[in-house]
């Protein structure tokens, strides 16, 4: 028989039986299942923008025919036109849509105090969040392990308990277990595999991230591929195999993540948040009862532009209740830094995790690849930031000079361009999850090379007495 | 001694002579300690922290300088959820709910500072709660320990044997299910025992805390006996694994994960945004009560005037603006809490259709109930909203009536009424909710495990006749 | 196969040493068998039986003695050894879900093999599987097809050394004459057989020589007589019962 025609045979061997067909016709089905439920996701929250956008438009036609025109005061106009923000979908959300179901993606913002606007919520429903969500990423992180355990278990457990080991090893040839681990990799790679790329082509989503989400999926199911074979071939039964690998996933998808969960959120508290919001407040309220020098003092430390320019009579002008929101932002920037220290730190050791935690390496890398994580939201508030900031420089003159904000000057009024996707490749993540696939894989085909024969004679290399060790126990 | 209770013993005597299976149990009971003890923890450290914060927002706002009221109504208040006792057992959508509110005059402003919203994403991997160990992974230990309860008789012939010597389909079956049921409950023993320690010391309701282990005992009984079931069912303990594996996938992980994604395309949410600029529109066509001359309010005018008896707002006895910011926030006030009502009503639709599926995925009903019962669940984020805007609206009414009251009596062109007013306003104090005043809550989840625990019976009777029959 | 036959023989064991452990197998084997001829192991559980075959089979180094295949040492150069050699283990079964016809093309591809269709079908023939039985899936057979086919496939090789394990073992007497006579046809081939078993009558009916497999070595071996009865059964049967005593 030639060289291709072996690997149709394990192929036809792979496939007739009705347990390892049936998991990968179920992870192709959830497969396509996640990537439709992405689509259909990324897509809501499109069309959500849009629905926003409009609404937007008209509540700012009504704005500016209340306020803007000949009379018109740019304090009055300030205060009552909300901008809008967006943060549409970057490309590669369907797939790994991480945080993007709490964060909101859609913010209004006036030229009132930054701080007091940028952490408010859009509405999302908490009992839908809590399981987490159905996307492309659950089924590689979760249920992809599942699928390798039901097919490479008992790639060697089952030759000897069905009496074929020393037949299949008796034979001359070569690449046996290359060949039955390749074929099987393969097609749990494909099954996988291919709604992402179908997803990323009706999603016009860019190749060169489709290509690293199936490098990151190649890597992660190489290590628990190197797993199985690892524990396959030093484990008697497949019974036993079986269960020490479910074991392996369940310590490492679903109790190692949680306890750090627990961990990193105990150490690192993020109260910081609610600080920051009480004192800016503070401060806004406390600028009504000192004098109003005062705050114009602490305002010119910043904008020493409109020095000279702070007189008015009566009680009240706009230019002092805007110099005294943008007090308080400013007089919080050290809390504002502190808190996102506080949100960088958490998903620092989230990343450190993910160095050894293949699970979670893949998670970091997903998501951060498609700008769905925390610092994808960060980067979308700075960029509401720096919106915010252009804001408030376009009304000053208006303020500081008591010029008339007419309908033209409304149309001026900055607006919110979104930002383009930020995602970028973790590449230390990605590394260390690689050398954890490609240890794995490695310590994996050299125990499988010696499974079955001698295992009583042949010593164990190094790396293998911890999972000897595992296996005597479960025995 | 019955032919049932030997084999229970017997099945207990092989359970204790497996040492992984030994291993894994131990290991889990030692997880429920530790989430019980970092969960308890966690939930002091979080109580603390929000009564912290609520002491100081409440001493910042007695310190308040004298003021014109209305500049209170907008300083506001802050108000902090405080976590219900039994939130460490089960966390609830506690971190996915924002769990501080700044209440202000004619503003109603969201829930901010979710902890999910400033987690990594780990937080999605799940949370170390007792509720989590028991409903995620106690289930998979009571699988590996019952996937071959009969299916291990059948295989090494001795299930014949005992048929041969007259014991009964029906005996066995028994035994077996009373052998693993024990260890059902012998699993949920820890977490149940610091829920009656938490009970005893006055911490929690006792009502709650005997639903909660009723319903967790429930949840595990019927693994146990699906365990059983299915091993005498299934064709070998292998082809038995797999399905319960299987089923756990599905009930346990894919389900309650692939719901809400259907739930959500099932209705809409309007945005928050949507939600304010059409608020807004409704408050223009009412009017602006911040200016007394406007037109919407004109009629108003008149009915105060009419009932004063004067003809004219100078001589009224009350600052006039005060009347029309009561009167203001009482128009807006029932705008916002239709809106409110209306995403309630929308979430709880979506919440419905996925609790409708708790037949198919009992997991959905153990945690509707277990959070319920622990008054972390969306009920109760509901209910502390209501209570947060009732007391806002009622401070922000008294403030409105010092006002409209107290301001007439002061000169000047920038009037102030004293501080000391400023702590006559009462505190927020939240009121726990009963998870018993919502019945609904507990009665349907109760009812779909007493259900699944009633078909896996049957199917045991069945079961009972099958092996009877192969073995002839 | 142009091997030379007639100078070395085709299994070659002298002075075989393996040890387990504290616990020593074999001490100091030594084994022929020609070609054409058909060898019984014959021997108890645990005197050696399976470790013999693993050395031969090159599964195991051995810690003293020789071993040749054909001329080549199994030790260092197992997959020459392998090629020379067919083996049959006890009660293998193939894949359930591959036909009769698939399992020997597929084995036979896993050995580098290439036979075509004739000589699968020959020896599926020579075996005696019935031809409607070729083309249906293995979960449908009894223990003695299964067993023909793990033959056939031994057969198919066409390689100058058979290695069986308890063949014999779970077969109804039908079955065993059939695989007799197979041996028979394999032996006018000039291949060397070496089965191993602790069932002596199947092997009193086929076998040339036979062994006691008892202390780690061979403790006794006879040859079948040209005329009579080949051997003498109640001889054999006392001689098993005191198998690896002390002399």
């Amino acid at each position: 028989m030639s060289a291709p025609s072996i690997w149709s045979a394990e192929a036809r061997l792979l496939l007739r039986s009705g347990r390892n067909l049936v998991a990968l016709i179920l992870l192709l089905a959830l497969s396509s299942a996640a990537v439709w439920a992405g689509i259909a996701e990324v897509e809501h929250q499109h069309a959500t923008i849009k629905r926003v956008e409009a609404e937007q438009v008209r509540d700012l036609a009504a704005v500016a025919e209340a306020n803007a025109g000949p009379e018109g005061d740019a304090g009055y106009n300030a205060y009552y036109a909300f901008m809008l923000t967006q943060g549409p979908p970057p490309p590669l959300a369907f797939a790994a849509i991480g945080q993007r179901d709490l964060q909101p993606y859609v913010l209004r913002v006036r030229a009132l105090g930054l701080q007091a606007q940028l952490y408010d919520s859009e509405v999302y429903n908490p009992e839908l969040a809590l399981p987490g969500v159905f996307d492309w990423a659950f089924v590689l992180i979760y249920l992809l392990p599942l699928v390798v355990i039901a097919l490479g278990h008992d790639l060697v457990t089952g030759e000897r308990e069905t009496g074929r080991l020393r037949l299949l090893l008796s034979l001359p040839g070569s690449g046996l277990w290359r060949r039955r681990v390749g074929l099987r990799y393969g097609a749990v790679l494909a099954a996988l595999g291919l709604p992402l790329v179908v997803g990323g082509i009706v999603m016009v989503a860019p190749v060169s991230g489709i290509a690293i989400m199936l490098l990151t999926a190649a890597l992660y199911c190489g290590f628990w591929f190197g797993l199985a074979m690892l524990i396959g071939a030093s484990l008697r039964t497949s019974a036993t195999a079986a269960a020490t690998m479910i074991g392996c996933w369940i310590v490492l998808t679903l109790i190692v993540p949680t306890l750090a969960n627990a961990t990193i959120a105990r150490t690192v508290p993020v109260a910081k948040g609610i600080d920051l919001t009480l004192a800016q407040r503070e401060m806004v309220h406390h600028g009504w009862d000192i004098p109003k020098e005062e705050t114009f003092e602490r305002f010119f430390v910043n904008h020493p532009e409109w020095r000279g320019k702070e007189e008015f009579e009566g009680r009240f002008h706009w230019k002092w209740y805007y110099a005294m929101h943008q007090v308080g932002d400013e007089a919080v920037a050290a809390d504002v830094a502190a808190y996102r220290a506080s949100l960088a730190r958490r998903e620092e050791l989230t990343k450190t995790l993910g160095f050894v935690l293949p699970g979670v390496g893949t998670m970091n890398v997903l998501h951060r690849l498609a700008d769905t994580d925390i610092e994808g939201q960060l980067a979308y508030q700075d960029s509401v930031a720096a919106f915010h900031k252009s804001l408030r420089e376009f009304y000053y003159p208006y303020l500081f000079e008591d010029r008339m904000f007419t309908q033209a000057d409304f149309r001026r009024i900055p607006r919110y361009e979104a930002r383009h996707s930020t995602g970028t490749l973790a590449l230390g993540s990605l590394g260390a999850l690689g050398l954890l696939g490609l240890l794995a894989l490695w310590l994996g085909s050299l125990r499988i090379a010696r499974s079955g024969i001698g295992s009583r004679s042949k010593g164990r290399g190094p790396g293998m007495a911890a999972f000897g060790k595992l296996a005597e126990i479960t025995h | 001694m019955s032919a049932a209770s030997l084999i229970a013993r017997e099945e207990w005597r092989v359970l204790a002579r497996n040492r992984a299976g030994l291993i894994a149990s131990a290991l889990l009971v030692l997880l429920i300690l530790v989430a019980n003890f970092t969960s308890l923890e966690r939930r002091s450290a979080i109580e603390a922290d929000r009564e912290r914060y609520q002491a100081s927002v409440d001493e910042s706002f007695d310190a308040q300088p004298d003021r014109h009221p209305h500049r209170m109504v907008h300083y506001g208040q802050f108000v902090f959820r405080p976590l219900a006792p039994l939130a460490f057992f089960d966390a609830g959508v506690d971190s996915f709910t924002g769990n501080t509110v700044f209440l202000e005059g004619h503003r109603q402003n969201s829930a901010n500072f979710a902890e999910a919203r400033q987690s990594s994403l780990l937080l999605r991997f799940g949370q170390l709660t007792p509720a989590f160990v028991l409903q995620t992974l106690a289930p998979l230990l009571l699988i590996f320990l019952a996937f071959a309860s009969v299916g291990r008789e059948k295989e090494r012939a001795t299930l014949k044997l005992m048929l041969a010597q007259g014991v009964s389909g029906r005996s066995v079956i028994a035994g077996k299910l009373i052998g693993h049921a024990a260890i059902a409950l012998a699993v949920g023993l820890p977490a149940f025992a610091v829920l009656l320690v938490f009970a005893a010391a006055g911490a929690a309701e006792w009502g709650s805390v005997a639903l909660m282990i009723l319903g967790y005992a429930a949840w595990l009984l019927l693994w146990a006996v699906l365990g059983v079931v299915v091993s005498a069912l299934a064709g070998r303990p292998r082809d038995a694994l797999a399905i319960l594996i299987g089923l756990w996938m599905v009930i346990v992980i894919l389900l309650p994960r692939a719901l809400p994604e259907a739930a959500s395309a099932q209705s809409e949410l309007a945005t928050k945004i949507e939600t304010e600029i059409a608020l807004h529109r409704d408050l223009l066509k009412i009017g602006d009560s911040h200016d007394p001359d406007d037109p919407y309010f004109n009629d108003f005018k008149e009915e105060v005037l009419a009932k004063y008896g004067v003809d004219t707002v100078e001589e009224l006895p009350v600052q006039y603006a005060g009347l029309v910011s009561i009167e203001g926030e009482r128009l807006t006030t029932q705008i916002y809490a239709d809106a409110a009502n209306r995403q309630i009503a929308s979430e709880s639709e979506q919440n419905a259709f996925v609790h409708a599926f708790s037949v198919v995925s009992p997991l959905i009903a153990i945690r509707q109930l277990s959070m319920a019962l622990a008054g972390s669940d969306l009920s109760a984020h509901y209910d502390f909203l209501d209570q947060a805007e009732t007391f806002r609206y009622d401070f922000v009414q008294r403030l409105n009536r010092m006002q409209a009251e107290l301001l007439p009596g002061i000169e000047g062109d920038d009037p102030r009424i004293s501080a000391a007013y400023w702590q006559d306003i009462p505190r927020f104090a939240y009121d726990p909710t009963d998870p018993f005043a919502r019945s609904q809550n507990l009665v349907w989840p109760f009812a779909v495990l007493l259900g699944w625990l009633g078909a896996l019976a049957a199917l045991a009777l069945i079961a009972a006749r099958r092996i009877e029959r192969a073995a002839r | 196969m142009n091997m030379k036959i007639t100078s070395t023989p085709a299994i070659a064991i002298e002075g075989l040493e393996q040890s387990y452990g504290h616990k020593q197998v074999l001490r100091g084997l030594d084994l022929t068998v020609k070609r054409g001829e058909i060898y019984a192991l014959l021997g108890g559980n645990g005197a050696g039986k399976s470790t013999t075959l693993s050395a031969l089979l090159g599964f195991i180094v051995p810690q003293a003695g020789t071993v040749r295949v054909c001329g080549i040492d199994p030790a260092a150069d197992p997959r020459g050894a392998r090629a020379t050699m067919a083996y049959v283990p006890e009660n293998v079964s193939l894949y359930e879900h591959l036909t009769a016809r698939e399992n020997i093309a597929y084995f036979l591809a896993l050995a580098d093999a290439m036979r075509g269709r004739d000589a699968i079908e020959g020896a599926l023939t020579a075996v005696g599987l019935a031809e409607e039985a070729w083309d249906k899936r293995l979960s449908g057979f009894s223990k003695g097809m299964r067993q023909k086919v793990a033959i056939a496939l031994a057969l198919a090789r066409d390689v100058p050394v058979l290695l069986l394990d308890e063949p014999t073992s779970g077969l109804d007497p039908r079955a065993v004459l059939e695989f007799n006579r197979l041996l028979d046809a394999a032996r006018e081939r000039e291949v060397a057989v070496l089965m191993v078993t602790h069932d002596i009558v199947s092997a009193v009916d086929i076998a040339d020589r036979s062994g006691f497999l008892g202390q780690g070595r061979i403790e006794e071996e006879r040859e079948a007589s040209a005329s009579g009865p080949r051997f003498d059964l109640n001889a054999l049967h006392d001689r098993y019962a005191r198998a690896g005593e002390p002399a």
